[in-house]
């Protein structure tokens, strides 16, 4: 992990100045969205799949229980190794790797027995498991580094501040000794305690302690002011170069088993013929979640996380057919929310809507206290704006969206309605009674007006003739019946 | 032959419904005394006393009507709703304060709109119904949050109370709550009790439901309103996280105990009384533990233990029928095995070595034999076997 | 007799005259369902007289079920009407009884053969009130009509197939019905299930019931039934089987693959 930081580390440097570097890695926004687009876009590539797979709610699980992982895998490092965690630790995500797969397993099991359906056995197992680690959090919330409002929407705001530090020059470690000038020596008498004795007695034994002796890094020594000139340092999120690690797994993932995944995606029979293993898949994808989830944890919160693989890869199910756009149109997706999200929780709308107005506006009709400042947390506001272009996607979408179904129903209904009169004017064209414009509607159950719009539709296209309150079919009507029938009747 | 083991399946029917019905009896009345010894060790301060019996009558009502949500195959969309239900909170406390009836409306109404808003995605869109639920509770859910930021924001003293429902905290409910709880929670029991059979049947089979019954469609929809205000109801003691577990894990123990409706709602009301209680009682004692996973983890562990155990059904029941199952045919095997060999050489005495049976049938044989030995089916030092009389007569009866 | 035909020849007014026997019992006009703007069902009149055994046969997606379930209202219709003894299915829900496909429903619900029995009752009984003594009483006798009495207080998972799909007949005869819809009770049941459905169907007959089956099963339409419908999609033939249960009209309902289905039925099975 630390090695893939490095090399960005490195490339970062050879272009850019290191203040160019620290002023873009030191602003909280820039930070939260490089961190939310990974996100986003890690989730897009698997939710992708996830969705194709009918399991965005094994998800939704996995990213529940991953917590228990988590808060596991912490007890684990302060109570039996005895160090301090941190969130990147590898053991961590083993963890939480583990907890993934112990949901599906859970779940797996509790279907196989068969005394539950799917949906309960799903609705049992996680609530339980992330229960446990809520329940532990609460516990030992004292010890660690985790509590509850992180659990919920993460610290995508604060990324910034938890960097390491990359030394380019003055970089020397300094080693500070007990004649070292910089020391912070004292003499200590040995046995006046023991012996009771004054420090000032001739018995007196002395030794010299050092309070800073030791070796320090250029930055500890610049910090600490050993050093009278600050080296030239690097400071880069943590979570950017997890995040990095994780999006780089990921598209390793999708890019080498691109075929794998979208046979066993689209026909598990076909490719477990071919000699696939899909459940190897299968658990590679899970397992794949949870790392992407524990990542996501520190970032979003564990209840986000699903939004993330869900909704950008929903969006771009409506907008596409192919795998590979839609793959692209989520992870661009994802990213365009992220970005906007942070704008959001600051009190702007893709650059539009300022929320204060609104809530300017709201205050004056239903009162809200005065409050008109907007300032939100940012994980949830990089939700809503993926999930505000998720309905861009529904409304709009040329093929998909409700707009062009409305039009392509209404259309449809008109020629279906078209083709019940001619059908009717076809069988009963020896029955004057049958064909009768005043009551054809009554035929249908239709209303008047309805039948008067269908009447002059199939008017126009000269399918039929009205005649002295008669309707009629013409040649060209009888055509249309037969053309209708041949293609849409008669099943087999 | 037939009408012998016929009858032989009735009884052995009966005798199970008896036990099952003991062995339920037994095991509520162990849980009961378990959760009753602490009760009488502590002190009940008058703040405990109103925190647990919120509890218990939100458990009951959430139990009642969670085994409707388990039967219609809805649990998930029971927890959709509960999530989607935290902006509506969000809102109402906006508009009104901290007024439990308009949270609970806020809560309500919320929830609503994202079950229409999900079943708009299923039917005008090509995503399916899991897809639109994880979209659905994580958008709204999110929004929740947001709002909930901007209300923390305001630095209103009040606030507090509102996160207590992302987790569940029973210290929250005040004796006036409890008053509204018990009136909605009673009302709707009420009217469950008032259209039981109509409710049975279009949970059972809504199509033949909807072709005799009387406006079909409302008793769906009041069946569908009565599970979202058991919901709802419950948010303040379980949290909109972990509400799913606190609405199906009852119903789902419960329905291993018993193969009929009315005792599996009677009894899922009644765990679900008690793990609300439990869960208050224990986060009533220490404020620091959230309500909701206290009561998720009791009232899962208690499915989990139904799921294993129950009599008949459970786990481990039908592990040791299969067993036996297993070993009565590998006996049979045998036994078959021996008066074969017995043909062959024409004589019913005739002496078969052990090994030629693990040959032919595995270590099973081994076993089979030693029961077979049991029955007084066989007769044999452990290398060398011969069929008893017993043994051939039983053999015979197999052959034909 | 005349038999309503939907002619293939190009001729303006085809020859359609309406069956005209005494009472009809179920009676459908200009019904057309639509699914996503296909047709499941076109244009489709059908008149049944009162007291005959009626077989609904046709290929696989020929509309069969979806026209009872149209019909009952249980699905929406694009155009058209039922009418049950000349009422709407609202008047006459009391006199019409419905058998639907055993797969509908969850077999592992948690009741009892008895209890479901019962709920055919429901319809009778209306809102709020209980069932009575007389009601458990009626469907202890239909349990003993259709040969589960045994079974009673069984719990429905520990059913047969054909013991599940007794249960339904049980359920829709204490319905005290004119009328019966059954969708495909002969689907996957044993024998002794099948014979007890034949049994049954001839009882209701002789008390002048009117009963209309979705079958597949062609080689048993002349045995089982006295009344047929062709139905793909359009009403092919409607009419006694003597006179309607021709090969040509087969032919015009299967196509070409006629020959190959009365040689084995199964083949247009669900």
């Amino acid at each position: 992990m630390q090695g893939i930081e490095t090399i960005i580390v490195q490339l970062l440097v050879s272009v850019f100045s290191p203040e160019q570097i620290n002023a873009f890695l030191g602003d909280p926004r820039t930070v939260a969205v490089i961190v939310g687009s990974m996100v986003a876009a890690s989730g897009a590539l698997l939710g992708t799949f996830l969705l194709l797979r009918r399991m965005s709610l094994t998800t939704d699980a996995i990213s529940h229980t991953i917590l228990l992982g988590i808060v596991a895998s912490f007890l684990f490092m302060v109570f039996v190794l005895g160090v301090e965690p941190d969130l990147s630790s590898p053991l961590l995500v083993i963890g939480a790797a583990l907890a993934g797969v112990a949901t599906v397993l859970l779940t797996e099991a509790i279907q196989r027995s068969g005394l539950v359906k799917a949906d309960a056995a799903l609705g049992l197992a996680f609530p339980l498991l992330f229960s446990i680690g809520v329940l532990l959090i609460a516990r030992f919330t004292s010890n660690i580094h985790l509590d509850a409002d992180s659990v919920m929407v993460g610290e995508i705001g604060l990324a910034w501040t938890n960097a390491n530090s990359y030394c380019l020059e003055r970089c020397d470690p300094v080693v500070i000794t007990p004649d070292d000038p910089r020391a912070e020596t004292s003499r200590i008498c040995t046995n006046c305690e023991r012996d009771a004795i004054s420090p000032r007695s001739s018995q007196a034994v002395f030794e010299t302690a050092c309070a800073n002796c030791g070796t320090y890094s250029a930055a500890e020594a610049w910090r600490l002011r050993l050093i009278p000139e600050a080296p030239v340092l690097v400071y880069f999120p943590r979570a950017i170069g997890v995040m990095s690690v994780i999006t780089l797994i990921n598209l390793l993932f999708v890019g080498l088993f691109y075929k794998e995944l979208k046979l066993s995606t689209f026909d598990q029979g076909l490719a477990r013929s071919l000699g696939f293993r899909p459940g190897w898949l299968h658990y590679g994808l899970m397992i794949l979640v949870s790392i992407a989830a524990v990542g996501a944890f520190d970032a979003v919160g564990s209840i986000l996380v699903v939004a993330f693989f869900v909704i950008p890869a929903a969006a771009a199910y409506l907008l596409t057919d192919r795998l590979a756009p839609m793959l692209a149109l989520a992870i661009l997706i994802g990213v365009v929310g992220a970005y906007s999200g942070y704008d959001l929780a600051r009190g702007t709308l893709f650059g539009i809507i300022q929320i204060s107005d609104v809530l300017v506006l709201l205050d004056r009709v239903i009162g809200l206290g005065g409050q008109t400042t907007w300032d939100s947390s940012i994980s949830a506001s990089m939700v809503l704006t993926t999930f505000m272009l998720f309905v861009l996607a529904w409304v709009f979408s040329p093929r998909y969206g409700l707009i062009a179904n409305f039009a392509r129903r209404r259309w449809q209904r008109q020629e279906f309605a078209h083709q019940v009169l001619l059908a009717h004017l076809y069988n009963h064209g020896d029955q004057p009674e049958e064909r009768a414009e005043a009551s054809l509607h009554e035929h249908f159950r239709w209303s008047r007006e309805r039948m008067r719009w269908v009447l002059s539709g199939v008017r126009a296209q000269q399918w039929v003739a009205v005649e002295g309150g008669l309707v009629t079919l013409t040649e060209r009507g009888a055509h249309e019946v037969l053309d209708f029938r041949k293609t849409n009747l008669q099943v087999q | 032959m037939g009408a012998h083991r016929f009858s032989d399946e009735i009884t052995t029917s009966l005798q199970r419904v008896a036990f099952e019905k003991s062995v339920s009896w037994v095991v509520a009345g162990a849980i009961l005394l378990i959760v009753a010894v602490p009760l009488f060790s502590i002190e009940w301060t008058h703040t405990l006393r109103t925190v647990v019996l919120g509890g218990a009558v939100l458990g009951v009502v959430c139990g009642a009507l969670g085994s409707f949500a388990v039967l219609r195959q809805q649990s998930l969309l029971g927890d959709a709703l509960a999530h989607t239900a935290l902006p509506g909170i969000a809102i109402a406390f906006l508009v009104s304060g901290r007024s439990l009836p308009a949270l609970l409306l806020g809560a309500g109404v919320a929830g609503w709109i994202g079950v229409l808003l999900i079943r708009a995605l299923t039917t005008t869109t090509r995503l399916k119904q899991d897809s639109a639920m994880a979209i659905v509770l994580s958008s709204f859910f999110a929004l929740g949050l947001a709002l909930l930021a901007y209300i923390q924001g305001r630095g209103d003293a009040s606030q507090a109370g509102l996160k207590s429902f992302i987790f569940g905290q029973a210290a929250a409910i005040v004796e006036r709550d409890v008053v509204v709880l018990a009136l909605v929670g009673g009302a709707v029991l009420l009217v469950m009790i008032a259209f039981w059979k109509e409710f049975k049947l279009i949970t059972f089979d809504p199509e033949f439901a909807h072709t005799v019954v009387l406006r079909a469609r409302a008793i769906d929809l009041v069946l569908s309103l009565l599970i979202v205000i058991a919901i709802v109801l419950g948010l303040q003691l379980a949290g909109v996280v972990l509400m799913v577990g606190m609405l199906i894990a009852p119903a789902v123990a419960a329905r291993q105990f018993t193969s009929r409706m009315e005792p599996m709602v009677l009894l899922a009301a009644a765990l679900g009384g008690l793990a609300g209680g439990g869960g208050a009682f224990v986060s009533g004692l220490d404020a620091g533990l959230p309500t909701g996973p206290l009561i998720v983890v009791a009232a899962v562990s208690l499915a989990f233990v139904a799921l294993a155990v129950a009599p008949g059904r459970g786990v481990i029941w039908t592990w040791l029928a299969e067993r036996r199952d297993r070993r009565n045919f590998a006996a049979q095997n045998v036994l078959s095995d021996l008066y074969r060999h017995c043909l062959s050489h024409d004589d019913p005495m005739q002496i078969t070595d052990e090994s030629m049976l693990v040959n032919l049938r595995g270590d099973a044989a081994r076993i089979a034999l030693r029961q077979l030995q049991r029955e007084g089916l066989v007769h044999g030092d452990g290398r060398l076997w011969r069929l008893t009389n017993a043994g051939v007569d039983a053999a015979r009866r197999l052959e034909m | 007799m005349a038999v309503h035909i939907a002619s293939d020849a190009l001729s303006i007014s085809a020859p359609t005259t309406r069956l005209n026997t005494g009472k009809s019992s179920f009676e459908v006009e200009d019904l057309t369902v639509a699914y996503n703007s296909r047709p499941a069902l076109w244009d489709v009149d059908l008149r049944v007289p009162e007291g005959v055994l009626m077989a609904i046969v046709g290929p696989n997606g020929a509309g069969k079920s979806t026209l009872i379930k149209a019909a009952l209202g249980l699905i929406p219709r694009a155009a058209g009407e039922a009418r049950f003894f000349g009422k709407s299915y609202e008047q006459a829900r009391q006199l019409v009884g419905y058998v639907p496909q055993r797969g509908s429903v969850d077999w592992d619900f948690p009741t009892t053969v008895l209890d479901v029995v019962m709920m055919g009752r429901y319809g009778r009984l209306g809102w709020l009130r209980r069932p009575t003594k007389r009601d458990r009483d009626a469907a202890l006798a239909a349990l003993e009509q259709v040969g589960l009495s045994a079974f009673a207080k069984r719990q429905i998972s520990q059913l047969s197939g054909g013991q599940q799909q007794r249960t339904f007949l049980a359920r829709a005869l204490v319905q005290e019905a004119q009328l019966y819809f059954m969708d495909e009770p002969f689907a996957a049941v044993d024998a002794v299930t099948e014979r007890a459905i034949v049994t049954l169907l001839q009882t209701l007959r002789a008390n002048n019931k009117t009963v209309i089956v979705v079958h597949h099963d062609l080689q048993t339409v002349p045995e089982y039934f006295d009344w047929v419908t062709l139905l793909n999609v359009e009403i092919i033939a409607t009419g006694p089987v003597s006179e309607t249960f021709t090969d040509e009209n087969l032919h015009r309902t299967y196509g070409g693959r006629v020959g190959a289905l009365t040689a084995a039925p199964e083949a247009a099975g669900a």
